[in-house]
Protein backbone atom coordinates (compact mmCIF):
# COMPACT_ATOMS: atom_id res chain seq x y z
CA UNK A 1 0.00 0.00 0.00
CA UNK A 2 2.79 2.45 0.95
CA UNK A 3 6.43 1.99 -0.07
CA UNK A 4 9.34 4.37 0.51
CA UNK A 5 12.73 3.70 -1.08
CA UNK A 6 15.84 5.55 0.07
CA UNK A 7 13.87 8.70 0.80
CA UNK A 8 15.80 11.83 1.77
CA UNK A 9 14.27 15.15 2.64
CA UNK A 10 16.34 18.24 3.20
CA UNK A 11 14.77 21.64 3.92
CA UNK A 12 18.10 23.34 3.35
CA UNK A 13 19.49 23.10 6.84
CA UNK A 14 22.62 21.17 7.85
CA UNK A 15 20.65 18.21 9.17
CA UNK A 16 18.21 16.56 6.77
CA UNK A 17 14.66 16.01 8.03
CA UNK A 18 14.66 12.46 6.65
CA UNK A 19 17.62 10.21 5.83
CA UNK A 20 17.57 7.01 3.84
CA UNK A 21 14.04 5.98 4.76
CA UNK A 22 13.00 2.56 3.52
CA UNK A 23 9.56 1.57 4.66
CA UNK A 24 6.76 -0.69 3.46
CA UNK A 25 3.27 -0.59 4.94
CA UNK A 26 0.97 -3.37 3.80
CA UNK A 27 -2.72 -3.01 3.04
CA UNK A 28 -4.80 -3.13 6.23
CA UNK A 29 -1.83 -2.59 8.56
CA UNK A 30 -1.91 -0.35 11.65
CA UNK A 31 1.46 1.31 12.15
CA UNK A 32 2.67 3.72 14.79
CA UNK A 33 5.40 6.16 13.69
CA UNK A 34 7.10 7.34 16.81
CA UNK A 35 10.11 9.29 17.95
CA UNK A 36 10.95 12.51 19.76
CA UNK A 37 9.85 15.93 18.53
CA UNK A 38 11.79 16.87 15.39
CA UNK A 39 12.51 13.25 14.50
CA UNK A 40 10.78 13.61 11.12
CA UNK A 41 7.38 11.99 11.82
CA UNK A 42 5.31 14.83 10.37
CA UNK A 43 7.63 15.18 7.36
CA UNK A 44 7.24 11.46 6.68
CA UNK A 45 3.44 11.71 6.71
CA UNK A 46 3.57 14.86 4.57
CA UNK A 47 5.64 13.00 1.99
CA UNK A 48 3.12 10.15 1.93
CA UNK A 49 0.21 12.50 1.11
CA UNK A 50 2.44 14.61 -1.10
CA UNK A 51 2.27 17.85 0.86
CA UNK A 52 6.08 17.68 0.59
CA UNK A 53 8.21 16.17 -2.15
CA UNK A 54 11.25 14.08 -1.20
CA UNK A 55 14.65 15.57 -2.05
CA UNK A 56 15.58 12.15 -3.39
CA UNK A 57 14.20 8.63 -3.35
CA UNK A 58 10.89 7.16 -4.46
CA UNK A 59 7.51 6.96 -2.78
CA UNK A 60 4.78 4.62 -3.99
CA UNK A 61 1.28 5.00 -2.61
CA UNK A 62 -1.44 2.66 -3.81
CA UNK A 63 0.81 1.76 -6.74
CA UNK A 64 1.43 5.37 -7.82
CA UNK A 65 4.95 6.81 -7.88
CA UNK A 66 4.56 10.22 -6.29
CA UNK A 67 7.61 11.56 -8.13
CA UNK A 68 5.85 11.11 -11.45
CA UNK A 69 2.26 11.80 -10.48
CA UNK A 70 0.35 14.50 -12.36
CA UNK A 71 -1.50 17.30 -10.55
CA UNK A 72 -4.93 15.90 -11.45
CA UNK A 73 -4.00 12.35 -10.36
CA UNK A 74 -2.58 13.73 -7.14
CA UNK A 75 -5.98 15.21 -6.25
CA UNK A 76 -7.60 11.85 -7.00
CA UNK A 77 -5.03 10.03 -4.85
CA UNK A 78 -5.51 12.44 -1.94
CA UNK A 79 -9.21 11.61 -1.96
CA UNK A 80 -8.23 8.03 -1.06
CA UNK A 81 -6.04 9.21 1.82
CA UNK A 82 -7.71 10.60 4.91
CA UNK A 83 -5.49 12.92 6.92
CA UNK A 84 -5.97 14.03 10.52
CA UNK A 85 -3.72 17.02 10.94
CA UNK A 86 -1.93 17.90 14.15
CA UNK A 87 -3.56 21.35 14.08
CA UNK A 88 -6.88 19.88 12.78
CA UNK A 89 -6.97 22.25 9.77
CA UNK A 90 -10.70 22.86 10.04
CA UNK A 91 -12.23 25.79 8.19
CA UNK A 92 -13.27 28.24 10.91
CA UNK A 93 -16.04 29.85 8.86
CA UNK A 94 -17.71 26.53 8.03
CA UNK A 95 -19.69 24.64 10.60
CA UNK A 96 -19.08 21.01 11.60
CA UNK A 97 -21.45 19.64 8.97
CA UNK A 98 -19.88 21.77 6.21
CA UNK A 99 -16.33 20.89 7.27
CA UNK A 100 -17.08 17.18 7.05
CA UNK A 101 -19.12 17.57 3.86
CA UNK A 102 -16.13 19.27 2.19
CA UNK A 103 -14.39 15.94 1.56
CA UNK A 104 -17.47 14.72 -0.35
CA UNK A 105 -18.22 18.00 -2.12
CA UNK A 106 -14.84 17.98 -3.84
CA UNK A 107 -15.54 14.49 -5.16
CA UNK A 108 -18.83 15.73 -6.55
CA UNK A 109 -21.23 13.61 -4.50
CA UNK A 110 -24.90 14.62 -4.90
CA UNK A 111 -26.29 16.63 -2.00
CA UNK A 112 -28.69 13.96 -0.61
CA UNK A 113 -25.81 11.46 -0.54
CA UNK A 114 -23.57 14.04 1.17
CA UNK A 115 -26.22 14.62 3.86
CA UNK A 116 -26.64 10.89 4.44
CA UNK A 117 -22.93 10.09 4.69
CA UNK A 118 -22.09 13.13 6.84
CA UNK A 119 -24.92 12.34 9.28
CA UNK A 120 -23.78 8.72 9.48
CA UNK A 121 -20.18 9.76 10.20
CA UNK A 122 -21.16 12.40 12.75
CA UNK A 123 -23.34 9.84 14.53
CA UNK A 124 -20.43 7.37 14.51
CA UNK A 125 -18.21 10.00 16.15
CA UNK A 126 -20.93 11.20 18.56
CA UNK A 127 -21.01 14.65 16.99
CA UNK A 128 -24.65 14.75 15.86
CA UNK A 129 -25.57 17.48 18.34
CA UNK A 130 -22.63 19.63 17.22
CA UNK A 131 -23.22 19.74 13.49
CA UNK A 132 -24.25 23.40 13.42
CA UNK A 133 -21.33 24.53 15.58
CA UNK A 134 -18.28 26.33 14.21
CA UNK A 135 -14.78 25.03 15.07
CA UNK A 136 -13.92 27.90 17.46
CA UNK A 137 -17.03 26.95 19.49
CA UNK A 138 -15.76 23.38 20.02
CA UNK A 139 -13.35 21.88 22.54
CA UNK A 140 -10.00 20.41 21.40
CA UNK A 141 -11.36 16.86 21.60
CA UNK A 142 -14.44 17.78 19.57
CA UNK A 143 -12.34 19.51 16.94
CA UNK A 144 -10.15 16.41 16.77
CA UNK A 145 -13.22 14.23 16.20
CA UNK A 146 -14.46 16.60 13.46
CA UNK A 147 -11.03 16.30 11.81
CA UNK A 148 -11.32 12.51 11.99
CA UNK A 149 -14.86 12.65 10.63
CA UNK A 150 -13.66 14.66 7.63
CA UNK A 151 -10.80 12.22 7.10
CA UNK A 152 -12.98 9.09 7.09
CA UNK A 153 -16.28 10.29 5.61
CA UNK A 154 -15.37 9.11 2.10
CA UNK A 155 -14.04 5.72 3.29
CA UNK A 156 -10.37 6.28 2.44
CA UNK A 157 -7.96 3.44 1.79
CA UNK A 158 -5.35 5.02 4.03
CA UNK A 159 -5.75 7.11 7.18
CA UNK A 160 -2.80 9.24 8.31
CA UNK A 161 -3.08 10.76 11.76
CA UNK A 162 -0.45 13.23 12.94
CA UNK A 163 -0.36 13.40 16.76
CA UNK A 164 -4.11 12.77 16.94
CA UNK A 165 -4.09 12.84 20.73
CA UNK A 166 -1.49 15.59 21.06
CA UNK A 167 -3.39 18.01 23.26
CA UNK A 168 -6.03 15.72 24.71
CA UNK A 169 -6.58 14.44 28.26
CA UNK A 170 -6.17 10.69 28.94
CA UNK A 171 -9.91 9.91 28.63
CA UNK A 172 -10.21 11.66 25.27
CA UNK A 173 -6.95 10.05 24.14
CA UNK A 174 -8.42 6.59 24.80
CA UNK A 175 -11.60 7.58 23.01
CA UNK A 176 -9.75 8.80 19.89
CA UNK A 177 -7.50 5.71 19.86
CA UNK A 178 -10.53 3.45 20.12
CA UNK A 179 -12.00 5.26 17.12
CA UNK A 180 -8.84 4.82 15.06
CA UNK A 181 -8.78 1.11 15.90
CA UNK A 182 -12.41 0.79 14.83
CA UNK A 183 -11.64 2.52 11.53
CA UNK A 184 -8.77 0.08 11.07
CA UNK A 185 -11.04 -2.90 11.72
CA UNK A 186 -13.26 -1.64 8.88
CA UNK A 187 -10.32 -2.24 6.51
CA UNK A 188 -8.47 1.07 6.40
CA UNK A 189 -4.66 1.14 6.52
CA UNK A 190 -3.80 3.41 9.44
CA UNK A 191 -0.56 5.29 10.18
CA UNK A 192 -0.42 7.19 13.45
CA UNK A 193 2.45 9.55 14.20
CA UNK A 194 2.92 10.12 17.93
CA UNK A 195 5.64 11.05 20.37
CA UNK A 196 3.55 9.74 23.30
CA UNK A 197 5.10 6.69 24.94
CA UNK A 198 1.89 6.20 26.93
CA UNK A 199 0.00 5.55 23.75
CA UNK A 200 2.35 2.75 22.75
CA UNK A 201 2.33 0.94 26.07
CA UNK A 202 1.23 -2.65 25.63
CA UNK A 203 0.38 -2.22 21.94
CA UNK A 204 0.76 -5.20 19.65
CA UNK A 205 0.83 -2.96 16.57
CA UNK A 206 3.92 -2.39 14.48
CA UNK A 207 6.02 0.52 15.69
CA UNK A 208 8.42 2.43 13.43
CA UNK A 209 10.78 4.63 15.43
CA UNK A 210 12.42 7.67 13.92
CA UNK A 211 15.33 9.56 15.37
CA UNK A 212 17.03 12.52 13.72
CA UNK A 213 15.39 11.60 10.43
CA UNK A 214 16.44 7.93 10.42
CA UNK A 215 14.50 4.76 11.14
CA UNK A 216 16.09 3.14 14.18
CA UNK B 1 -21.64 35.77 -3.16
CA UNK B 2 -21.48 33.79 0.08
CA UNK B 3 -17.74 34.24 0.24
CA UNK B 4 -18.05 37.97 -0.51
CA UNK B 5 -20.54 38.29 2.36
CA UNK B 6 -18.26 36.30 4.69
CA UNK B 7 -15.19 38.43 3.92
CA UNK B 8 -17.18 41.64 3.74
CA UNK B 9 -14.48 44.06 4.87
CA UNK B 10 -11.71 42.68 2.65
CA UNK B 11 -14.06 42.71 -0.32
CA UNK B 12 -15.36 46.21 0.41
CA UNK B 13 -11.79 47.52 0.49
CA UNK B 14 -11.07 45.56 -2.67
CA UNK B 15 -14.11 46.87 -4.52
CA UNK B 16 -13.34 50.42 -3.33
CA UNK B 17 -9.78 50.25 -4.63
CA UNK B 18 -10.93 48.73 -7.90
CA UNK B 19 -13.57 51.44 -8.30
CA UNK B 20 -10.94 54.17 -8.01
CA UNK B 21 -8.72 52.44 -10.57
CA UNK B 22 -11.68 51.99 -12.93
CA UNK B 23 -12.89 55.56 -12.34
CA UNK B 24 -9.59 57.05 -13.52
CA UNK B 25 -9.69 54.87 -16.62
CA UNK B 26 -13.37 55.57 -17.35
CA UNK B 27 -12.94 59.33 -16.82
CA UNK B 28 -10.22 59.25 -19.44
CA UNK B 29 -12.53 57.37 -21.81
CA UNK B 30 -15.33 59.89 -21.18
CA UNK B 31 -13.05 62.83 -22.04
CA UNK B 32 -11.80 61.03 -25.11
CA UNK B 33 -15.30 60.09 -26.28
CA UNK B 34 -16.50 63.68 -25.83
CA UNK B 35 -13.66 65.22 -27.79
CA UNK B 36 -14.17 62.69 -30.56
CA UNK B 37 -17.95 63.15 -30.59
CA UNK B 38 -17.65 66.91 -30.69
CA UNK B 39 -15.20 67.07 -33.58
CA UNK B 40 -17.25 64.52 -35.51
CA UNK B 41 -20.40 66.57 -34.98
CA UNK B 42 -18.79 69.86 -35.86
CA UNK B 43 -17.11 68.38 -38.86
CA UNK B 44 -20.34 67.06 -40.40
CA UNK B 45 -22.22 70.34 -40.60
CA UNK B 46 -20.19 73.43 -40.89
CA UNK B 47 -21.42 76.86 -39.82
CA UNK B 48 -20.52 79.90 -41.85
CA UNK B 49 -21.11 83.57 -41.04
CA UNK B 50 -21.11 86.14 -43.83
CA UNK B 51 -20.51 89.61 -42.39
CA UNK B 52 -21.69 92.63 -44.35
CA UNK B 53 -19.94 95.98 -44.59
CA UNK B 54 -23.23 97.88 -44.17
CA UNK B 55 -26.75 96.84 -43.19
CA UNK B 56 -27.92 95.19 -46.44
CA UNK B 57 -31.39 95.66 -47.89
CA UNK B 58 -33.55 92.65 -48.82
CA UNK B 59 -32.49 92.79 -52.50
CA UNK B 60 -28.82 92.41 -51.51
CA UNK B 61 -29.67 89.49 -49.22
CA UNK B 62 -31.67 87.82 -51.97
CA UNK B 63 -28.79 88.23 -54.42
CA UNK B 64 -26.37 86.65 -51.96
CA UNK B 65 -28.83 83.82 -51.34
CA UNK B 66 -29.12 83.17 -55.09
CA UNK B 67 -25.37 83.06 -55.30
CA UNK B 68 -25.22 80.62 -52.37
CA UNK B 69 -27.79 78.19 -53.70
CA UNK B 70 -25.56 77.44 -56.67
CA UNK B 71 -23.45 75.42 -54.26
CA UNK B 72 -24.71 71.99 -53.11
CA UNK B 73 -25.60 71.37 -49.46
CA UNK B 74 -26.00 75.05 -48.52
CA UNK B 75 -28.81 75.96 -46.10
CA UNK B 76 -29.54 79.53 -45.10
CA UNK B 77 -30.27 79.62 -41.38
CA UNK B 78 -31.01 83.26 -40.63
CA UNK B 79 -30.20 86.85 -41.35
CA UNK B 80 -28.96 88.73 -38.30
CA UNK B 81 -29.36 92.50 -38.60
CA UNK B 82 -27.10 94.94 -36.74
CA UNK B 83 -29.91 95.47 -34.21
CA UNK B 84 -30.43 91.74 -33.75
CA UNK B 85 -26.70 91.29 -33.18
CA UNK B 86 -26.76 94.03 -30.55
CA UNK B 87 -29.83 92.53 -28.85
CA UNK B 88 -28.18 89.15 -28.81
CA UNK B 89 -25.02 90.64 -27.31
CA UNK B 90 -27.04 92.44 -24.64
CA UNK B 91 -28.77 89.19 -23.78
CA UNK B 92 -25.46 87.42 -23.46
CA UNK B 93 -23.97 90.15 -21.28
CA UNK B 94 -27.02 90.08 -18.99
CA UNK B 95 -26.48 92.42 -16.05
CA UNK B 96 -23.38 93.90 -17.64
CA UNK B 97 -25.32 95.00 -20.73
CA UNK B 98 -25.17 98.56 -19.40
CA UNK B 99 -21.58 98.71 -20.64
CA UNK B 100 -22.94 99.00 -24.17
CA UNK B 101 -24.99 102.12 -23.38
CA UNK B 102 -21.98 104.35 -23.90
CA UNK B 103 -21.64 103.39 -27.56
CA UNK B 104 -22.62 106.16 -29.97
CA UNK B 105 -23.30 103.79 -32.83
CA UNK B 106 -23.76 100.05 -33.20
CA UNK B 107 -20.36 98.59 -34.17
CA UNK B 108 -21.66 95.09 -34.78
CA UNK B 109 -21.99 93.97 -38.40
CA UNK B 110 -25.09 92.41 -39.92
CA UNK B 111 -24.57 88.82 -40.93
CA UNK B 112 -26.09 85.90 -42.75
CA UNK B 113 -25.76 82.56 -40.96
CA UNK B 114 -25.58 79.51 -43.19
CA UNK B 115 -24.67 75.86 -42.80
CA UNK B 116 -22.90 73.58 -45.24
CA UNK B 117 -23.23 69.83 -45.39
CA UNK B 118 -19.80 68.25 -45.60
CA UNK B 119 -21.24 65.11 -47.18
CA UNK B 120 -22.65 66.95 -50.20
CA UNK B 121 -20.26 69.79 -50.77
CA UNK B 122 -16.87 68.17 -50.39
CA UNK B 123 -13.93 69.35 -48.35
CA UNK B 124 -12.99 72.22 -50.65
CA UNK B 125 -16.43 73.88 -50.76
CA UNK B 126 -16.10 76.20 -47.75
CA UNK B 127 -12.86 77.61 -49.06
CA UNK B 128 -14.27 78.20 -52.56
CA UNK B 129 -17.37 79.81 -51.10
CA UNK B 130 -15.38 82.07 -48.81
CA UNK B 131 -13.14 83.21 -51.68
CA UNK B 132 -16.13 83.94 -53.92
CA UNK B 133 -18.16 85.79 -51.29
CA UNK B 134 -15.27 87.93 -50.14
CA UNK B 135 -14.95 89.27 -53.69
CA UNK B 136 -18.42 90.79 -53.34
CA UNK B 137 -18.47 94.55 -52.65
CA UNK B 138 -21.10 94.22 -49.91
CA UNK B 139 -19.38 91.43 -47.95
CA UNK B 140 -16.78 92.36 -45.39
CA UNK B 141 -15.60 89.01 -44.02
CA UNK B 142 -16.55 85.32 -44.08
CA UNK B 143 -15.84 83.08 -41.10
CA UNK B 144 -16.36 79.36 -40.86
CA UNK B 145 -15.66 76.75 -38.22
CA UNK B 146 -13.80 74.31 -40.43
CA UNK B 147 -10.68 76.44 -40.45
CA UNK B 148 -9.92 75.66 -36.87
CA UNK B 149 -11.70 72.29 -36.82
CA UNK B 150 -9.13 71.14 -39.40
CA UNK B 151 -6.37 72.21 -37.07
CA UNK B 152 -8.25 70.62 -34.22
CA UNK B 153 -8.64 67.38 -36.15
CA UNK B 154 -4.90 67.24 -36.68
CA UNK B 155 -4.50 67.66 -32.94
CA UNK B 156 -7.14 64.93 -32.45
CA UNK B 157 -5.04 62.52 -34.49
CA UNK B 158 -2.16 63.15 -32.08
CA UNK B 159 -4.55 62.91 -29.11
CA UNK B 160 -5.82 59.57 -30.47
CA UNK B 161 -2.31 58.12 -30.57
CA UNK B 162 -1.46 59.55 -27.15
CA UNK B 163 -4.88 58.32 -25.97
CA UNK B 164 -4.23 54.76 -27.04
CA UNK B 165 -0.83 54.77 -25.29
CA UNK B 166 -2.11 56.57 -22.19
CA UNK B 167 -5.31 54.47 -22.12
CA UNK B 168 -3.23 51.32 -22.48
CA UNK B 169 -1.00 52.37 -19.60
CA UNK B 170 -4.04 53.24 -17.48
CA UNK B 171 -5.54 49.87 -18.35
CA UNK B 172 -2.35 48.12 -17.24
CA UNK B 173 -2.24 50.20 -14.06
CA UNK B 174 -5.88 49.28 -13.32
CA UNK B 175 -5.10 45.63 -13.99
CA UNK B 176 -2.06 45.81 -11.70
CA UNK B 177 -4.04 47.44 -8.87
CA UNK B 178 -6.92 45.00 -9.32
CA UNK B 179 -4.64 41.96 -9.45
CA UNK B 180 -3.04 43.03 -6.20
CA UNK B 181 -6.39 43.77 -4.60
CA UNK B 182 -7.71 40.34 -5.52
CA UNK B 183 -4.41 38.85 -4.34
CA UNK B 184 -5.15 40.35 -0.93
CA UNK B 185 -8.59 38.74 -0.78
CA UNK B 186 -7.16 35.42 -1.92
CA UNK B 187 -4.29 35.74 0.54
CA UNK B 188 -6.80 36.19 3.36
CA UNK B 189 -8.10 32.73 2.43
CA UNK B 190 -4.73 31.11 1.81
CA UNK B 191 -5.35 28.52 4.53
CA UNK B 192 -8.68 27.53 3.05
CA UNK B 193 -7.05 26.97 -0.35
CA UNK B 194 -4.34 24.86 1.28
CA UNK B 195 -6.90 22.72 3.15
CA UNK B 196 -9.02 22.24 0.05
CA UNK B 197 -5.99 21.03 -1.88
CA UNK B 198 -4.88 18.72 0.92
CA UNK B 199 -8.25 17.00 1.09
CA UNK B 200 -8.10 16.30 -2.64
CA UNK B 201 -9.78 19.25 -4.37
CA UNK B 202 -8.72 19.67 -7.97
CA UNK B 203 -7.22 22.99 -9.05
CA UNK B 204 -10.41 23.81 -10.96
CA UNK B 205 -12.56 23.16 -7.87
CA UNK B 206 -10.47 25.66 -5.90
CA UNK B 207 -9.89 28.20 -8.66
CA UNK B 208 -13.36 28.56 -10.18
CA UNK B 209 -15.05 30.16 -7.12
CA UNK B 210 -12.17 32.67 -6.88
CA UNK B 211 -12.46 33.47 -10.57
CA UNK B 212 -16.21 34.00 -10.22
CA UNK B 213 -15.54 36.10 -7.13
CA UNK B 214 -12.94 38.18 -9.01
CA UNK B 215 -15.39 38.71 -11.87
CA UNK B 216 -18.15 39.81 -9.47
CA UNK B 217 -15.69 42.12 -7.73
CA UNK B 218 -14.73 43.54 -11.13
CA UNK B 219 -18.38 44.05 -12.07
CA UNK B 220 -19.21 45.77 -8.76
CA UNK B 221 -16.04 47.90 -8.93
CA UNK B 222 -16.87 48.90 -12.51
CA UNK B 223 -20.51 49.66 -11.66
CA UNK B 224 -19.51 51.85 -8.68
CA UNK B 225 -16.96 53.68 -10.86
CA UNK B 226 -19.54 54.29 -13.60
CA UNK B 227 -22.04 55.55 -11.04
CA UNK B 228 -19.44 57.94 -9.58
CA UNK B 229 -18.55 59.10 -13.09
CA UNK B 230 -22.24 59.69 -13.86
CA UNK B 231 -22.60 61.80 -10.72
CA UNK B 232 -19.53 63.81 -11.72
CA UNK B 233 -21.05 64.22 -15.20
CA UNK B 234 -24.35 65.51 -13.76
CA UNK B 235 -22.45 68.05 -11.67
CA UNK B 236 -20.35 69.04 -14.69
CA UNK B 237 -23.30 69.67 -17.01
CA UNK B 238 -25.22 71.71 -14.45
CA UNK B 239 -22.30 73.86 -13.32
CA UNK B 240 -19.92 74.15 -16.24
CA UNK B 241 -20.67 75.90 -19.53
CA UNK B 242 -18.00 75.20 -22.07
CA UNK B 243 -17.89 76.98 -25.39
CA UNK B 244 -15.14 76.95 -27.93
CA UNK B 245 -15.29 79.68 -30.56
CA UNK B 246 -18.95 80.04 -31.47
CA UNK B 247 -19.64 76.34 -31.19
CA UNK B 248 -20.93 75.36 -27.77
CA UNK B 249 -19.58 72.16 -26.24
CA UNK B 250 -22.26 69.83 -24.90
CA UNK B 251 -20.76 67.13 -22.66
CA UNK B 252 -22.31 63.79 -23.47
CA UNK B 253 -22.21 60.75 -21.19
CA UNK B 254 -21.05 57.36 -22.36
CA UNK B 255 -23.51 55.60 -24.65
CA UNK B 256 -25.30 52.45 -23.37
CA UNK B 257 -23.09 50.36 -25.67
CA UNK B 258 -19.92 51.83 -24.20
CA UNK B 259 -21.31 51.36 -20.67
CA UNK B 260 -22.06 47.71 -21.44
CA UNK B 261 -18.62 47.31 -22.98
CA UNK B 262 -16.93 48.87 -19.93
CA UNK B 263 -18.92 46.69 -17.52
CA UNK B 264 -17.98 43.63 -19.54
CA UNK B 265 -14.37 44.81 -19.50
CA UNK B 266 -14.56 45.21 -15.69
CA UNK B 267 -15.71 41.60 -15.43
CA UNK B 268 -12.89 40.48 -17.73
CA UNK B 269 -10.29 42.49 -15.76
CA UNK B 270 -11.63 40.96 -12.52
CA UNK B 271 -11.41 37.51 -14.08
CA UNK B 272 -7.89 38.06 -15.45
CA UNK B 273 -6.83 39.63 -12.14
CA UNK B 274 -8.01 36.67 -10.11
CA UNK B 275 -6.44 34.21 -12.56
CA UNK B 276 -3.07 36.00 -12.31
CA UNK B 277 -3.36 36.21 -8.51
CA UNK B 278 -4.18 32.52 -8.20
CA UNK B 279 -1.07 31.63 -10.16
CA UNK B 280 1.16 31.79 -7.10
CA UNK B 281 -0.91 29.25 -5.21
CA UNK B 282 -0.87 26.57 -7.92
Amino acid sequence: MIQLFQVYKNFGSKNPALLDINLTVKKGEFVFITGPSGAGKTTLLKIIFCAERPTSGNVLVHGRNLNRIKERDLSLLRRRIGVVFQDFKLLPRRNVFENVALALEIIGFPLPMIRKKVHQTLRYLSLTNKEGYYPPQLSGGEQQRVAIARAIVNNPLILLADEPTGNLDPDLTMEIMALLKEIHIRGTTVLVATHSKELLKGTTRRIVTLNKGRIV
Amino acid sequence: MGNIRENRLVHLIGIGTMSIAFLIFYAFILVFVNINYWTEKQGKTLSMSIYFKEEPDSAVIENIKKELFVFPGVTVKQFVSKDDAMKSLRRKLGEKAGLLDGLKQNPLPASLEITLSRDKGGDNLPYQLKKRLEKSSVVDEVHYTQEWIKKFQAIMEVIKIVGVIFGGLLFLAALFIITNTIKLTIYSRKEEIEILKLVGATNCFVKIPFMIEGSIQGLLGGAVALFALFLAYIIAITRIDISIGFASFNIVFLSPYIILFLLLMSVIIGFIGSTISLGRFF
